[in-house]
């Protein structure tokens, strides 16, 4: 039944739910932007995040202190993906093979299936979750899960850090550099290779934030990052590959569809709707709302 | 005088293509040294091996007594050896301002963000550049471009010697004499370039001395008209049928 109470209710859901998934999104463009390569890992770092949130809370901090534990996952998996890139990943680019990135990213599969692996091994199937204490807020008349706001706020936290590292930072001159002309902020003396590192550690780590926000809304299990880093990846399709601000907007807006159709046609299609968003746009704009047309032939 | 840059059978093969056959070059400091040659002689290839965008098959680069070969170009330019690139590599989305502080603050982070703030207000004001500082570096003509990226390469904390290619390709007269008053004021400063270029009239306003690649071997080396009297270096420039 329509109502405007509903309507801003989903829109309310949809906008929070988007600007989670658009943290994931914004790990995989800023690595895509910098490293030059696609990492099908990001849902593996995104479970981690959540499994470190977890062991922080259940085994040390208590539920009363999420907050702290949220900044130490994100670290944890930053320094998980700063220690690995290197040996992973790099030797990738400096060795004598032919079509690096595609090996690259041939090498981050192969991360996804040992982490996933390695999870399970270490923790089981088992689904679990860290609990929240936080009380439903009201906003206005309507009522939100006092996790899944938190986790909003905090997501909006990150993003503006995440913003004020690119725009007022020499690391954040040299990040934007490099995502425009590699060659261009070398010869300027930019350190590609550990730009490169530190690239890869921001960018699983937002996606380690992700799922520490996140874990006790959605369960934490080996498999838990595979829908967050679908969505991830529909966004980069909606807002166009290697854009930060295409990568926000396309977030807030494939949640608040996904929301919209859940609530206002059938629930159990919640995805379908997010899928037919990136067929009208691909339709519509090949390069995605906010990416640019690079391949000539 | 000891030389700050040197070349010694400098070597750099494509598959069967011998793109730069041992090469010994000699650059004096505070010298001003014009690479000329025909297209194709390997001129380009030569500033990306020295700057490191190419390792070396074989022989050794120096500056200033040290060893560049295998160094990576981030490296090379710590040392203070900076290039431009003949197709601009400036970065389109940062402005102005940004471009001139990267090559700073990517050698120094941000210890020296003052000091580098204020060079490139000098670089901006020398370059009459200023009123664009804040705009994308997208936005500048071409010409302005080059002139934006040759002063980006000043602002390298220990620069010593600038590789510069083809820097005043297709850029108008204004601003083809801003560039050659910018290369002659840091010359004056001690800095030492390696110019190269197609335009023979700036290369003899600049250069004392030049050097001729042909076919990835120096040719000849002197004054522009000393090279220019060699049959030689017509040969290679208009065919053996016409010198």
């Amino acid at each position: 039944m329509f109502s405007i109470e509903l309507l801003i209710q989903t829109l309310i859901a949809g906008v929070i739910i988007g600007v989670l998934y658009a943290l994931m999104a914004l790990g995989i463009t800023f690595i895509y932007s910098i490293v030059k390569m696609i990492n099908w890992s990001m849902g593996e770092f995104y479970m981690i995040g959540g499994y470190l949130q977890y062991l922080l809370i259940v085994e040390w901090l208590g539920a009363d202190l999420w907050w702290v534990a949220v900044p130490l996952s994100a670290l944890g998996v930053f320094l998980i993906g700063y220690l690995l890139e290197p040996v992973l990943i790099k030797p990738m680019f400096t060795t004598a093979v032919e079509r690096k990135d595609d090996y690259a990213i041939v090498v981050t599969i192969a991360l996804l299936l040992m982490l996933r692996n390695l999870a399970a091994a270490l923790g089981g199937p088992y689904q679990r979750t860290p609990g929240s204490n936080l009380p439903t807020v009201m906003l206005g008349p309507l009522p939100e899960s006092g996790a899944r706001f938190a986790a909003f706020l905090c997501a909006l936290a990150a993003i503006a850090l995440f913003y004020l590292l690119l725009k007022k930072t020499w690391l954040g001159l040299a990040l934007r550099a490099a995502a425009q002309s590699r060659i261009g902020a070398q010869t300027a003396g930019v350190d590609l290779f550990r730009l490169d590192q530190i690239a890869f550690g921001i960018g699983v780590g937002l996606a380690g934030l992700a799922g520490a926000l996140l874990a006790p809304v959605f369960m934490v299990f080996p498999t838990s990052g595979v829908v967050t880093t679908v969505k991830g990846f529909e966004i980069i399709v909606i807002g166009g590959l290697g854009s930060i601000p295409g990568a926000l907007i396309a977030g807030v807006l494939l949640g608040v569809v996904e929301s919209l159709g859940a609530s206002f046609i059938a629930a159990p299609y919640q995805n379908v709707y997010g899928f037919l968003l990136v067929v009208l746009v691909l339709l519509a704009r090949p390069t995605g709302l906010f990416g640019e047309r690079v391949r000539q032939a | 005088m000891a030389a700050l840059l040197e070349t010694r059978d400098l070597t750099k093969r494509f598959g069967g293509l011998i793109a730069t056959g041992g090469v010994d070059l000699t650059i004096e400091p505070g010298e001003i040294r014009g690479l000329i040659g025909p297209n194709g002689a390997g001129k380009t290839t030569l500033v990306n091996l020295i700057s490191g965008l190419y390792p070396p098959d074989g022989g050794d680069i120096r500056l200033a007594g040290q060893s560049l070969a295998g160094l990576k170009p981030h490296e090379v330019a710590r040392r203070g050896l900076v290039r431009s690139f003949q197709v601009s590599k400036l970065f389109g989305n940062m402005s102005l301002r940004e471009n001139l502080l990267l090559p700073a603050l990517a050698q120094s982070g941000n210890a020296d963000f003052v000091a580098a703030q204020e060079q490139a207000t000098r670089f901006l004001d020398l370059t009459r550049l200023a009123p664009l500082a804040d705009a994308p570096a997208k936005t500048l003509s071409g010409g302005q471009r080059a002139l934006l990226q040759v002063a980006a390469g000043f602002m390298a904390p220990a620069l010593k010697c600038y590789l510069l290619d083809e820097p005043f390709a297709g850029i108008n007269p204004t601003i083809k004499d801003a560039i050659i008053e910018l290369i002659e004021e840091e010359n004056r400063r001690g800095i030492t370039f390696i110019i190269v270029s197609h335009e023979m009239a700036v290369v003899r306003r600049l250069c004392r001395r030049v050097t001729v690649l042909v076919e990835g071997r120096v040719a000849a080396e002197g004054t522009l008209d000393e090279v220019a009297a060699r049959g030689d270096v017509l040969a290679a420039y208009l065919g053996r049928g016409f010198a």
